[in-house]
């Protein structure tokens, strides 16, 4: 187990896809909404974040994806979640999380939904 | 940040009214409910307009500081503030839950129509960001009910440790919004880390380590942790995972995080950490009751084996011998006893008669009975019975058992031709013989049990069996069968029933032996094993 997030980015046509390793916590949400904001800055509206390398998950990490897809809904953007675990799934629905990002078993479903 | 408008594209805010083009503008803006910032960052840019001021931010109460809300023209403003004491180069205008921030300093706020809606707007945003956090926080209490529910349904559903040790860990990392945590497992007298998250943790600590144990019943916060617990940290919570008070390990966390770093663990966050202790506490027990269950059950196996095994030493019937009737019986008072008998036809027409009845009961007697049995056989084939014959056994057993191990013995070797019976009796109950007449005689000790001391001697003596006499061999199962009012079945109701039946077929004595022990006992438990042995001369 990581103390830090590992982030890294997946550029592609029309959408970006952000993969997570870690724990999504105060520092590793703040690292989530830095590479997502890079991303709006250069263009980027559709953007997919695959939690598949991430465990575990606190409620500032939560709110800090919370202020992300609110800045993406501002911009008319969309985001999606994909690889989720079973647990942070369920917080995800709890916290409302899923009312305004879709969420996706796995990564090409989670692709060929969003581009839709 | 946009550059301002200039004041033209505002004529209205000169005099602090927006224009009606301007306020339908602002109607539409207002009209997102979703997204108020827009709403606002044009009414910041109309006040600041209309007041002279480059830039202005608008910043609400967040705590005890000021969180930037939206900014206005060509500056970047600070995330957060002290309203106490500003940046240099911008002034702090306070709003009810927040302030205007504008540069240049010298721009001031009035009451005016601009002002006052910027005031009403920022106040219904500060409302709206409120309720936003207790939404969150009603949600978040949610999920930690759920994360309750999810980790008991786990205690559950699995025996395994190492992943129910993972995931109460990380659940209650989680939920307590810590950095780092660690959950040790008591094993002997030392606490081992059984599982560790998001940093170094001390391997061990002793149960009864003083600062270890002063840290796990405070609750005051007074208390330092061991420095080598979560090493680092700046602030540790850690609770005991007990059960009916008997310590069996502890759930430690360090370092709360908020937006702003870290800091101490308040109070009822002790209380959730216990619940994820006492869920930690269930699964242990869970798990030991499980590894108990087995344990007995492996044990009730062996124990049906070594019945069996038992079963199979024992003799399987009585061997025939002209002009007498000789039958045998055991009943143990558990699933194997101590309790030994055998019904030995010799080479040479004799017939040895063995009783004999080891210390204590359950699977040690029974394995003192088998290597009784296997070197009685192999003794008697090679000394034949005499007071050698019971010495080397004395000593056989001496060397092969436990201390306080020893065993009672009655040996008979019956001459069938002559009706003569050599016997040796080692500590053992006396014999009855019942002769034909009705008197009765008992063949008792000739010496002390088997295995008790080095050295023993014995002595073998001689009875001769006449026409119908009866020779009754028997464990002290039946003598001190004992009734619910503690009184024991005794020698003399043996000798009146045998006097009574000793004419009947010899299976017949055995089962009402067997039934009147029963009878006796009206229901209390058989604390002994009981056995009989019958020989009776043709008369």
């Amino acid at each position: 187990m990581t103390e830090s997030l590992n982030v890294t980015v997946d550029r592609r046509e029309g959408l970006a896809v952000v993969y997570t390793e870690g724990y999504i916590n105060n520092q590793g949400g703040e690292e989530i909404a830095r590479v997502a904001y890079k991303l709006l800055d250069e263009g980027y509206k559709v953007l997919l974040l695959n939690l598949a390398g991430t465990k575990i998950v606190n409620s500032i990490g939560i709110s800090i994806l919370i202020e992300i897809i609110e800045k993406m809904i501002e911009i008319g953007g969309r985001l999606g979640f994909c690889c989720l675990t079973p647990t942070i799934e369920k917080t995800f629905h709890i916290m409302g999380l899923a009312q305004y990002a879709r969420i996706f078993p796995d990564e090409p479903a989670a692709v060929a939904g969003l581009q839709s | 940040m946009s550059p301002l408008p200039s004041p033209a594209s505002s004529p209205s805010a000169i005099d602090g009214a927006p224009s009606g083009r301007t306020w339908e503008e602002l109607s539409a803006l207002a009209r997102d409910e979703a997204n108020d910032r827009p709403f606002l960052t044009r009414l910041l840019e109309l006040w600041a307009a209309a007041h002279g001021a480059q830039a202005a931010a608008l910043y609400l109460e967040s705590g005890s500081l000021l969180e930037l809300e939206v900014g206005a023209g060509d500056r970047d403003f600070p995330d957060e503030i002290n309203s106490a004491s500003p940046p240099a180069g911008l002034a702090v205008l306070p709003l009810p839950g927040g302030a205007l921030v504008v540069a240049p300093p010298s721009a001031a706020a009035a009451d005016e129509p601009l002002t006052l809606l910027l005031t009403a707007a920022a106040r219904g945003s500060l409302l709206k960001r409120r309720l936003k956090e207790q939404h969150f926080q009603v949600n978040y209490r949610g999920v930690e009910l759920e994360a309750l529910y999810d980790v008991g349904l786990a205690v559950a559903a699995t025996l395994d440790l190492e992943p129910l040790s993972e995931e109460i860990l990380l659940r209650a990392v989680s939920l307590l919004d810590a950095r780092r945590g660690a959950l040790y497992l008591l094993e002997g007298n030392r606490y081992r880390a059984a599982r560790t998250f998001g940093g170094e943790a001390g391997p061990e600590f002793a149960l009864d380590a003083p600062a270890l144990a002063a840290f796990l019943v405070d609750t005051s916060g007074g208390a330092e942790p061991p420095p080598d617990l979560l090493p680092g940290a700046r602030h540790v919570l850690a609770v005991a995972i007990a059960i009916e008070s008997s310590p069996r390990g502890f759930l430690a966390v360090g370092d709360k995080e908020s937006r702003r770093g870290v800091g101490p663990f308040p109070a009822g966050d002790r209380r959730t950490l216990g619940l994820f202790a006492n869920q930690a506490a269930i699964a242990l027990e869970n798990a030991r009751l499980h590894r108990q269950a087995l344990e007995k059950e492996r044990l009730e196996r062996e124990l049906t084996l070594a019945a069996e095994i038992q079963r199979q030493i024992l003799p399987k019937g009585a061997p025939a011998v002209a002009g007498y009737r000789l039958v045998g019986w055991n009943r143990p008072a558990r699933q194997v006893g101590g309790d030994y008998y055998d019904l030995l036809p010799r080479e040479d027409g004799r017939v040895s008669l063995v009783v004999g009845d080891v210390t204590g009961k359950g699977m040690p007697a029974a394995l003192m009975v088998s290597t009784l049995h296997s070197a009685l056989r192999l003794l008697l084939d090679r000394t034949g019975l005499g007071p050698a014959f019971l010495e080397r056994l004395n000593s056989h057993i001496l060397e092969s058992s436990a201390a306080n191990k020893f065993i009672t013995l009655f040996l008979a070797e019956l001459e069938p031709a002559t009706g003569t019976l050599h016997y040796l009796n080692a500590g053992h109950n006396p014999a009855l013989l019942l002769r034909r007449s009705g008197a009765v005689e008992e063949l008792g000790s000739s010496g002390v049990p088997i295995g008790l001391l080095p050295g023993s001697r014995y002595q073998k003596k001689t009875v001769e069996l006449g026409p119908g006499d009866l020779l009754c061999l028997y464990s002290d199962g039946i003598t001190e069968c004992a009734s619910p009012a503690e009184e024991e079945f005794g020698m003399q109701r043996l000798v009146k029933l045998l006097a009574e039946l000793r004419d009947r077929p010899l299976q017949d004595v055995l089962d009402a032996i067997a039934d009147a022990t029963v009878e006796f006992a009206a229901g209390a438990p058989q604390l002994d094993d009981e056995t009989v042995v019958l020989l009776r001369r043709d008369g």
